[in-house]
């Protein structure tokens, strides 16, 4: 009874969510769902494509398709494991409504229970989309029915949970033996590392071999492994076979994996719960303790004398000083930079193994580098810059009281992002141009205009974020997620496609030139297209700059 | 050294705060009183310069706070109702940060910030990051903070809320101290019994209204109770006499 309790307050929290959303709410919550539908859509062809042209490969296709399910059961099975590691931290022990459950006559293997489900939700509803449209294109390509579907959506609870559950059961078990928030921190750093490590081996393993004609000779020489089984003890060993024997008419064998899948889940969930039961509690209190270590007292100065000479020098060292020692003492940052790290490696490496063959080609593709890697660096600016306002939270007086003008914390939180992003910038770009042996002319203009969009970016998201603050949000994921994120999302991607337009006039001058076409460049466009690109980075900084400053000037929080 | 002349705040269709008129004199110390909503933090808002007048003006030593606010800013120090500082910066590092950016010269930090830890007891604990401390403990961090830099005008919303008797008695002296060398301390407040003890002057304010402005002895004579404490002057004031019969029920 008490778990209806607590799942109808989650249901008319979502209910109230839905039907008291204000007009802008609504636009951006279906802005997000189309955004989402044209995703799984995406996928689907993605998918239906790729093993349409598997499918075809004489005699081992069939294989092929099976080998490749179990593989992607299997690395879906891994990402679920290590997002319920992260969701388990944050759902099991520092859910804000955790206090009140605790304080309520509520059993708490009952709170266990309610917060294991959302554990499960949270940390796979995403693969569960990607998975869907991959069973749809099997389901389509192979000509397997409907009832193939049915099967699948049948075993994927059971498997998402079998996944789901070692996050839940490793938190628990760590918590109560080391009962810190030390642990916390722990788990979050492994977790965000095995992260990484996964996508970059995953990327390492060049998947994108197989669908090269001339690599499926070697595929075949490997028909013994394609046949064997992969992981046979994990849960995703056990899905891909039910669902073959399914598809192959075995139904006995069908049932038996599939009962195989049910009985271990259900198992789980009850050795979960009872465990629960023992250890929960002290888990629950052990996880609150907050670390003592003592740091120095001394008070030294705060930054070199080069802030000097900088206009409000001093006061932009001092919001610095803060900024770098609250950064660097969060977790959080330190895992996702982790994961940047990987972003990086998976990002050159996909550069390196482009089967470009010819040097105007890899000139080109160092053009298009700008787009690209714009991308990545508007995605982490979204991450990084963009919520610096807002995350100056419920201490906003500490600053709003203080003689500190609004330009001055902009700057700072511009200087503060503006390094780390230009690094970013300046490695995605000078190592893409070295790994593609672009030409000087392609290179210095992909660099140079990457350094700049880093710069235009980081004003950006500080402006955007001076306009949209949010300093009542409990995590950078909700004020990455509001209106203001997608708003500077929008207009970044913009941008970004409007500068490539903008340069993709000198480059075309270029590679006239390069084919041998007498007078290839036009210095009067060449200016103008100058002049456009000065102008559409000045009005991308400036405008939303302006705006902010404005705005958070008057905000009242 | 704090004038307040026509001050006004809606909020939409709420009048938070209705023509205020007020002046604290250097070394007053002025308790400003009043039951939940009366207006009087978002009058403390503004007059730190966090929220912005819809009508009237706040003056902080000559300087218009909506006109010159860094100057007033220079001026005034904010205590405000909940003390919120930054989780990840220790106690000694908060207490470095706001010094830095009111302009505190370094040899002044260093004498200062040792001297303030020890007299609200933070010392031991100083090199801990605040996400450790109680509600008590930032209080004082954040009393600290704005009595670092001496300010000509302090102003409190709540100060004592969270500090156990030893600490709210060292901050009831450093308040009465403070006020001897010339600080304008405004002080708002819901325990009477500290108003009446340390204000020199007391204003009662109800649903943005100033209803009442003077000393202990004018309320008092106001109420037509001279013999009363200012809870009943307060209540009487207010309305809150109502609840007796309330209580009876309960």
């Amino acid at each position: 009874m008490i778990l209806f309790a607590l799942w109808r307050r989650k249901l008319r929290s979502a209910k109230n969510s839905l039907l008291r959303a204000s007009f802008a709410q609504k636009i951006r919550r279906a802005a997000f769902a189309l955004l989402g539908l044209s995703l799984i859509a995406g996928l689907y062809l993605g998918f239906a494509r790729f093993l349409g042209f598997l499918q075809k490969a004489p005699l081992i296709g069939p294989l092929i398709v099976w080998k490749l399910t179990a593989m992607a059961f299997l690395a879906a099975f891994l990402m679920v494991i290590i997002s319920s590691l992260l969701t388990s931290l944050g759902t099991l022990y520092y859910s804000s409504d955790l206090t009140f459950l605790f304080h309520s006559p509520v059993d708490f293997r009952a709170i266990f229970i309610d917060k294991c489900l959302e554990v499960l939700l949270f940390s796979s509803w995403m693969l569960a989309l990607a998975l869907a449209p991959y069973a749809l294109a099997m389901a389509v390509v192979d000509h397997f029915g409907a009832g193939f579907l049915f099967a699948f959506a049948t075993l994927l609870p059971p498997f998402l949970w079998l996944a789901a559950m070692w996050g839940a059961l490793a938190t628990l078990l760590l918590l109560y033996f080391f009962p810190s928030s030390k642990t916390r921190d722990m788990v979050w750093i492994l977790s965000s590392l095995s992260l990484t490590l996964v996508y970059a081996l995953v990327r390492w393993a060049q998947p994108e071999k197989l669908v090269r004609p001339d690599a499926l000779h070697v595929i075949s020489a490997y028909l013994e492994y394609l046949q064997a089984p992969t992981a046979p003890y994990l849960p995703s060993w056990w899905l891909t076979k039910a669902l073959w024997d399914w598809t192959a008419g075995r139904l006995g064998g069908f049932a038996a994996w599939a009962v195989l899948l049910w009985l271990c889940a259900i198992a789980s969930f009850a050795g979960l719960v009872a465990l629960a039961g023992r250890f929960y509690l002290r888990a629950y209190t052990g996880a609150q303790e907050s670390p003592r270590a003592n740091r120095t007292t001394a008070v030294t100065p705060m930054a070199s004398r080069g802030w000097g000479l900088l206009p409000s020098g001093a006061v932009l060292a001092a919001l610095f000083w803060k900024d770098r020692r609250i950064f660097l003492r969060d977790v959080r940052n330190w895992s996702q930079l982790l994961l940047i790290a990987g972003l990086v490696f998976v990002y050159l490496f996909s550069i390196d193994k482009l089967p470009l063959d010819n040097a105007d080609l890899k000139s080109l593709v160092s053009f298009l580098n700008i787009g690209a890697a714009g991308f990545v660096l508007s995605s982490l600016s979204l991450r990084f810059t963009f919520p610096a306002i807002s995350l100056e939270s419920r201490q906003w007086w500490v600053l709003k009281s203080a003689p500190l003008s609004v330009s001055s914390i902009m700057w700072e939180k511009f200087i503060f992002s503006a390094l780390p992003m230009t690094a970013l910038a300046f490695t995605l770009g000078a190592a893409a141009n070295r790994l593609l042996h672009a030409d000087a002319f392609s290179s210095q203009l992909s660099l140079a205009s990457l350094l700049v969009l880093a710069l235009v970016l980081s004003a950006m998201g500080v402006g955007f974020g001076a306009l949209f603050p949010k300093f009542d949000a409990e995590s950078v994921h909700q004020i990455e997620s509001s209106l203001g994120g997608f708003v500077y999302m929008t207009c970044s991607f913009f941008f970004i496609g409007a500068t490539v337009a903008v340069l993709a006039w000198p480059m075309r001058m270029h590679f006239m030139g390069l084919f041998g076409r007498l007078h290839a460049w036009n210095w009067i466009q060449a200016l103008w297209c100058g002049g456009a690109w000065i102008l559409l980075n000045l009005l991308a900084a400036l405008v939303p700059w302006s705006l902010g400053r404005a705005h958070l000037e008057a905000f009242e929080p | 050294m704090i004038e307040i002349s026509g001050l006004t705040k809606t909020f939409g269709s709420i009048t938070a705060v209705d023509d205020l008129n007020l002046t604290v004199a250097p070394g007053e110390i002025f308790g400003f009183l009043g039951p939940n909503g009366a207006g009087k933090t978002t009058t403390v808002k503004i007059m730190t310069g966090l929220l912005r007048p819809t009508r009237g003006r706040v003056t902080i030593c000559g300087h218009d706070v909506e006109k010159e606010p860094l100057a007033a800013k220079r001026a005034a120090a904010l205590v405000p109702d909940e003390p919120y500082v930054y989780p990840k910066l220790t106690g000694v590092e908060y207490l470095r940060f706001v010094a830095e950016i009111h302009g505190l010269r370094l040899e002044e930090q260093r004498r200062r910030i040792p001297e303030l830890l020890e007299m609200f007891e933070l010392s031991p604990r100083s090199g801990e990051l605040c996400e450790s401390y109680s509600h008590g403990m930032r209080q004082k961090l954040v009393l600290a903070g704005a009595i670092l830099r001496n300010p000509r005008v302090l102003v409190l919303d709540e100060p004592l809320v969270g500090l156990d008797p030893k600490s709210a008695r060292l901050v009831k002296e450093i308040f009465v101290s403070m006020a001897g060398r010339g600080t304008a301390i405004f002080l708002c407040t819901h325990v009477l019994e500290i108003a009446e003890k340390l204000c020199h002057r007391l204003g009662i304010m109800i649903e943005g209204r100033l209803t009442a402005l003077g000393s202990l002895a004018d309320l008092k004579n106001k109420a037509r109770s001279p013999q009363s404490g200012l809870e009943d002057v307060f209540l009487s004031l207010t309305g809150g006499s109502e609840y007796a019969s309330l209580l009876r029920h309960l």
